[in-house]
């Protein structure tokens, strides 16, 4: 049996509506469910979901053995898992926004609030800029307007969260996509289940039906 | 602080555990002997500097360290293999070749490499056969090495995967890649991002020829596809001792646990021919590796060829256990299938 770890949220419906034009149904679950493991038809698959930070931590330790997460989360964590595709969905960008592009200009120090305390740290210190990391785990978008902050690092979809905090992009980070994830030992072990599920995939995102 | 804590990384094993771990060590250490290894005890504490030499600046980087009295710095093990090396080109130069030696011995990091090493202190069952650099040194190490996961009852759920190294350094030779083109590559084929790979190959590269390596991975079939597509004589030279390789292995039944993988690109810097890959069921990270490190004594003494590989002991602990402890199939899943 493959155990996938589907990331809960944003992508979750995408994740699953993909799944399925590959073949692999999940038809126990809904979304309202409180239940949080789902057994496919076949009894080939299961899935886990659970909160996209930790969709890393269950496949690089093994117990899942793939995932369906963020590109974003996954640079944020470092987890030493495969990364063979990418879903191309739930697309959004990591940004630096603030009331003002002069934000980020002659400051000898910049406070920035986020939720990516690594991929800020790696950002700034590219640029030879200091900073001071304030870490929040929602409504950053707040932290500005506050007071908390200079400016924000954060995932934006459609800008329109930061438009009605006053807020701006002023410059893109990295883009970020749903990516399917493999631990190392099940790639190995489990090579020609995952290598038939990667197949099915790749069909279905090339518009086959399975 | 309380005295009760344990520092991360830390652990006990008391008992049931206590037993079945030393019964592991007892297995590999039998079988290491009756393949004539003799065993090695190394110092627990050295030269920061010998680790430097022996695995890299970034690996030996892990390691726990400390100064001595004169101000040198010292570190605790990360690694047995470098301080073998350093004694079979000093202490143990006279002696006929090739040496055999092995040893069941704690290394320390303090730096796990991904969140599911998190341990500090792993135990590492390892030889080294060094002196013979030829084909059969290579079948001999992998042979031990299956020997031992047969031993311990796991003969149908390990796989070892195996590579040549210069599959690789021979195509980067003849596409002329710089050292950072060439790390770059070897991240991505590493880590089998394929999107990003593919990206790279056409925009960059402009031919697909790594890009395809990720794909090489199975039985004997792949050498025929690796065949097609590698026309250095370098990696055509690596290829071909694959293939002998992978025949040997056939010749003894052993093809099922084996995989030919020449998407592992992890250690080009270390190694130097075959490099390979332990994996368990149960096991969410490799549980051993090894490969032929023929640069690695020269920094010593004479140069000389070396292979060898280490089983990680708690690591194979740790998947028996769990073998004893829960049989087949867990709640979990019966509930599912309700």
């Amino acid at each position: 049996m493959i155990t996938i770890a589907i990331a809960k949220g944003r992508m979750q419906d995408d994740a699953l509506a993909l799944l399925t034009r590959a073949g692999v149904r999940f038809n126990g679950y809904s979304s309202e469910s409180r239940c949080l493991i789902s057994a496919d038809e076949t009894g080939d698959y299961r899935a886990i979901f659970v909160k996209p930070a930790d969709v890393p931590v269950y496949v690089e330790h093994g117990i899942a053995d793939c995932g369906i997460v963020g590109r974003d989360v996954l640079l944020e964590s470092e987890a030493d898992v495969l990364l063979p595709l990418d879903l191309g969905i739930a697309r959004c960008r990591l940004v630096v926004a603030g009331i003002s592009p002069d934000e980020i200009k002659s400051k000898g120090m910049l406070r920035v609030a986020t939720k990516y305390p690594l991929l800020t740290a790696n950002y700034f210190g590219a640029r030879g800029t200091p900073v001071e990391i304030i870490r929040l785990s929602g409504s950053v978008e707040l932290a500005p307007s506050l007071g908390l902050c200079d400016v924000i690092v954060d995932l934006v979809e459609t800008g329109r969260t930061l438009q009605e905090n006053g807020l701006s992009v002023i410059d893109v980070i990295t883009e970020s996509t749903g990516r399917f994830v493999v631990n190392r030992a099940s790639y190995q072990l489990k090579a020609e289940s995952i290598g038939r599920l990667l197949n099915a995939l790749e069909r279905a995102l090339s518009g086959v039906a399975a | 602080m309380h005295l009760s804590r344990i520092p991360a990384g830390m652990r006990y094993y008391v008992g049931d555990e206590a037993r079945l771990r030393r019964k592991v060590e007892d297995t590999a250490m039998s079988v290491f002997d009756r393949w004539s290894y003799e065993e090695i005890t190394t110092p627990s504490v050295d030269y920061y500097a010998l680790f430097e030499q022996g695995m890299g600046v970034t690996e030996a980087q892990r390691s726990f360290r400390f100064t001595d009295q004169d101000g040198r710095l010292l570190t605790l093990r990360p690694d047995v293999t470098s301080s073998v090396a350093r004694a079979a080109a000093t202490l143990l130069s006279e002696r006929p070749r090739p040496l055999r030696l092995c040893y069941a011995a704690p290394v320390f990091k303090q730096q796990s490499q991904s969140a599911a090493e998190w341990r500090r202190e792993n135990t590492q069952l390892g030889c080294e056969l060094i002196g013979d650099g030829d084909a059969s040194a290579d079948l001999e190490i992998l042979l031990v090495a299956a020997e031992i996961l047969d031993q311990l009852g796991l003969a149908n759920s390990y796989c070892i995967t195996i590579n040549h190294v210069e599959i690789f350094n021979g195509l980067s030779e003849q596409f002329l890649l710089d050292a950072s083109a060439r790390e770059n590559l070897r991240e991505l084929i590493d880590n089998r991002a394929i999107p990003e790979l593919n990206r790279y190959s056409n925009e960059v590269l402009r031919c697909n020829t790594f890009a395809d390596l990720v794909h090489l991975k199975g039985k004997q079939e792949v050498i025929q596809a690796a065949q097609n597509l590698v026309s250095n004589s370098r990696s055509q030279a690596a290829l071909l001792a694959l293939s002998d390789l992978w025949q040997a292995l056939g010749a003894r039944g052993l093809s099922h646990s084996f995989e030919i993988d020449l998407g592992d690109v992890s250690s080009l810097d270390y190694y130097t021919g075959l490099s390979f890959k332990v994996f368990v069921d149960g096991a969410g990270a490799r549980v051993g590796g090894g490969g032929r490190y023929d640069r690695l004594i020269a920094n010593f003494g004479a140069a000389e060829p070396a292979i060898g590989f280490v089983l990680n002991l708690d690591g194979l602990t740790d998947v028996l256990a769990r073998q004893v402890n829960q049989p087949e199939i867990s709640q979990i899943d019966t509930d599912l299938k309700k």
